[in-house]
């Protein structure tokens, strides 16, 4: 930022730059402004946050345990509502409705404690009834069983008022990490015609909702830390260029997840900030690895991650606004395997693997590919011009959303897929690598991932768990189904007065409780 | 208007100028729209269902089996055969129940606040474009072959050659991201409206500007016709004001074709909410029609397809009688 505004003054047009800024930001305090930018800034209280965030109009859903596709509709649920865990800096699990977490010796029984003082937006107290009934609402959804993994309806129940009990059908080190994201709280009995009004527990109470936009005003009562804001309206946007307009036009302060292009845009603006919010998606490239598969010799795997040109995957699919990664999922884990040395490109050492593994040259591969987020189809595309490099033939194959996940996913040889969860490397393991797991994608069976998993998940002793964690990454790193080249930064956008926005990736983006304006 | 009147009291005129034929013939009109309308609602399911995908696999989760997309399927009805959804869809409509779309909201529901937005934005487009294309048309009609005409002339075709989402960029980028006249969005409040009416400027003019393009065409056109008629060129040679002539004798002459080209003009001012809706950000059907389609939610597609189907039927009949009717007076 500095650069560019000592460039902006030593090409003269310095002064009309400040004199926006300064009119954007309210004239008179700018000083007060600059002061607050600082790391010794006090949160200052009050003011309304006017925040974009996509939808479109014929997918809303109002329901907490519905499939939110809009973004704006899972700000709006989770700003009401209080999930059980959130997403942490620290920790990649972090206390909301649920104070505390403890699990039995099995890692089958987990206890969640409910937070002192939690209370509905009706001024009743938050009960352990409230949270079961919720919980077994959730899990008798459609998309139940994949957001509360291995709980059976009947294995949640009460213990007391203020303890709530889940036993899950086997060992599982990580569930807390799954009631991050679903698993908001209503009131028990809550009537499905009543959903769209019912009182929630979080740190703001809707004031109202149309056709996707919405008011929100703060609630003095919340358990929580000190909320600053008087209020947040959120307006919906069907594009992301629409969003992007819109903050430029000064019509919104905050456009959500406004992604990379709105942000090359906004990069060259001194009156919007770009923030980055790393780790944000993945995006890996999918090798089945069981028999039958051209990829289920180990070197022709290792061969692909050596000839793909991570630096440029990142530069042009993601548009530099992401990192490289090393074929190891969960990017954004305080236990990743940072020192296990990064994979560069070498196409000789990969066509040298290839040849040994008497790969077919002849053949043309099928990469097939959606377009279901930005950039996944380029990713595609740009990984199969790097693959020429080493003689093989790749033709990417569009396949359209929905047949796609019925009928590639988890069945093709070679295909993109992409996750938004990322602060887990246990969490890709048990969910995707480990051999049983039930989204399984590249069809992995390794007995030593295996061990090592058992052995991450079976312990609470930090050093066995850490020793477990960097062999599994190993092996990950080395042979599994994965080519994950880079990692996509959630990228915000917001006029210079909003401060304290999300920093966390994926839905951390939502968490809008500690923002203030200067 | 004298028209029945003047038909009943002189000869044995055609069937549609007597008020019984009138009536007859505006019943077998709207029986005939709405039987389109019904074909095109049937077209709608079943092109819906050639889609790849279907409400079930767009609104299911990661990570759902396929035990629970089966039930996603059930409790969307979507094991059930396409002519079943249809005739159910179809026997509700009358009382005004458009279903419920895939994500469990009604859409009466989710169409109650759009379908006057948009409403609102056509319909200004629509005056907005019969104006100036009246305007534009008779002002160059005057000055047949002078520079003015071929201006005109020029500028219309050339208005309607450029597709709406280039005139809403170039509108964007001048009236607010330069200037900052405009707001370059519109917020909508919480009464489902935009929150300021100069929100509705942009969007107005990115659909009236090339249907402007057209009709002044249609309207040079058919004033030229009459031009050469015999009564426009005796009112000439009696030496009658060129305004009276217009107004008077050529104009009159004019109005069916001109009627016809603005009823055109209404399936495609809808067809360009689309576009420019989502531009704008502009809370109408278009946007909602646009997601509905990619969701494959085909009880949503199908209500915006019938508010939007009735709107610009009722535009063609009001077309169609606006023709009979001045057709008939110079029968």
């Amino acid at each position: 930022m500095g650069v560019t505004r000592r460039q902006l003054l030593w090409a003269g047009s310095g002064i009309g730059a400040a004199g926006f800024l300064a009119a954007c930001s309210g004239g008179s305090d700018d000083s007060r402004n600059a002061g607050s930018a600082g790391a010794d800034g006090k949160p200052r209280p009050g003011g309304t946050l006017r925040v974009g965030a996509l939808g479109h109009a014929s997918a809303i859903t109002r329901d907490p345990h519905g499939t939110q596709t809009n973004e704006s509709d899972y700000l709006v649920i989770a700003l009401v509502f209080d999930t059980l865990t959130i997403p942490g800096a620290k920790t990649n699990t972090a206390p909301r409705l649920s104070a505390s977490w403890e699990s039995s010796a099995d890692l089958k029984t987990w206890k969640f404690t409910i937070a002192e003082g939690a209370k509905f937006h009706d001024g009743s107290p938050v009960t352990a009834e409230d949270v079961v009934w919720s919980l077994k609402r959730l899990r008798n959804t459609p998309s139940g069983a994949a957001r509360l993994p291995g709980i059976q309806a009947k294995n949640i129940s009460a213990e007391g008022t203020g303890t709530v009990v889940v036993v899950s059908d086997y060992a599982n080190a990580d569930f807390p990490l799954m009631t991050r994201f679903a698993s908001f709280v209503l009131k028990k009995d809550t009537e499905d015609s009543a959903i769209e009004k019912a009182p929630g527990t979080g740190p703001f109470k809707l004031d109202w909702y149309r056709n996707g936009n919405a008011r929100l005003v703060r609630n003095d009562d919340w358990y929580g830390p000190a909320v600053h804001l008087d209020a947040i309206e959120v307006t919906m946007f069907e594009t992301p260029q629409a969003m992007a307009n819109a903050l430029i036009g000064g019509q919104i302060d905050l456009a959500s997840n406004a992604g990379a292009v709105a942000a090359r845009t906004a990069e060259a603006r001194e009156d919007i900030q770009v923030l980055r919010r790393p780790d944000d998606m993945a995006m890996p490239i999918v090798m089945r690895t069981a028999e039958g598969s051209p990829f289920a010799d180990e070197r022709v795997r290792e061969a692909m991650r050596l000839v793909v040109d991570r630096e440029a995957m990142v530069k042009q699919v993601l548009s530099g606004y992401g990192t490289v990664a090393n074929d190891i999922m969960g990017t954004g884990d305080p236990d990743y395997a940072g020192d296990i040395p990064q994979r560069e490109r070498d196409v000789a050492k990969a066509k040298q693997l290839l040849r040994d593994a008497d790969f077919d040259f002849s053949r043309t591969y099928e990469l097939v590919t959606t377009e279901d987020i930005a950039g996944l189809a380029d990713s595609a595309t740009l990984f199969a011009n790097q693959a020429g490099d080493a003689g093989i033939k790749i033709e990417v194959v569009k396949q359209e959303s929905g047949a796609f996940w019925e009928k590639t996913w988890k069945a093709g040889d070679f295909y993109t897929t992409y996750w938004g969860t990322n602060d887990s490397v246990v969490f890709y393991a048990s969910k995707t690598m480990v051999s049983e797991a039930g989204q399984n994608e590249a069809g992995w069976q390794d007995a030593g991932f295996d061990a090592a998993y058992r052995e991450a998940i079976s312990t609470d002793e930090p050093k066995r768990r850490a020793t477990a964690l960097t062999e599994l990454q190993q092996i990950e790193h080395e042979r599994s189904g994965y080519l994950l080249w880079g990692m996509a930064d959630g990228i915000d956008l917001a006029a210079a007065k909003v401060q304290d926005l999300p920093k966390l990736a994926g839905y951390g983006r939502v968490q809008l409780e500690g923002v203030w304006l200067s | 208007m004298a028209a029945p009147g003047a038909g009943a009291a002189t000869a044995p005129r055609r069937a549609g100028t007597t008020a019984w034929g009138v009536a007859v013939r505006v019943a077998g009109t709207v029986g005939r729209r709405v039987l389109m309308l019904v074909v095109l609602l049937a077209l709608v399911f079943a092109a819906v269902e050639l889609l790849p995908g279907d409400a079930a696999s767009a609104a299911a989760e990661r990570g759902e089996s396929a035990a629970d997309l089966a039930e996603r399927r059930h409790l969307l009805g979507l094991d059930r055969p396409l002519w079943e959804r249809f005739a159910d869809w179809m026997t509700a409509l009358p009382t005004g129940d458009l279903g419920t779309s895939a994500r469990g909201q009604e859409v009466t529901e989710l169409l109650a606040d759009p379908l006057p937005n948009t409403l609102i934005l056509a319909v200004s487009a629509l005056v907005l474009t019969v104006v100036l294309s009246l305007l534009l048309g008779c002002w160059a009609a005057t000055r047949p072959h002078r520079l003015a005409d071929r201006l005109v002339t020029h500028t219309s075709t050339a208005a309607f050659a450029v597709p709406e989402f280039v005139v809403s960029a170039a509108l964007l980028l001048v009236l607010s991201l330069w200037t900052g006249w405009l707001p370059a969005v519109t917020v909508t409040g919480g009464d489902g409206r935009p929150t300021t009416w100069t929100m509705l400027i942009m969007p107005v003019l990115a659909l009236a500007i090339p249907q402007t393009g057209w009709n002044t065409r249609v309207v040079r056109g058919a004033l030229a016709d009459q031009a050469a008629t015999p009564h426009v060129e005796a009112a000439h040679l009696d030496g009658l004001p060129p305004h009276q002539v217009m107004l008077r004798h050529q104009l009159p002459g004019a109005v069916p074709a001109i009627a016809t080209g603005i009823a055109t003009s209404t399936g495609l001012l809808f067809g360009g909410a689309v576009v420019v809706e989502t531009l704008f950000n502009y809370p109408g059907i278009g946007a909602v029609l646009a997601g509905a389609v990619a969701a494959r939610d085909t009880p949503l597609i199908a209500g915006v397809v019938i508010c939007a189907g009735a709107v610009i039927s009722l535009v063609l009949l009001a077309a169609d009688l606006i023709r009979d009717a001045t057709l008939g007076a110079r029968a």
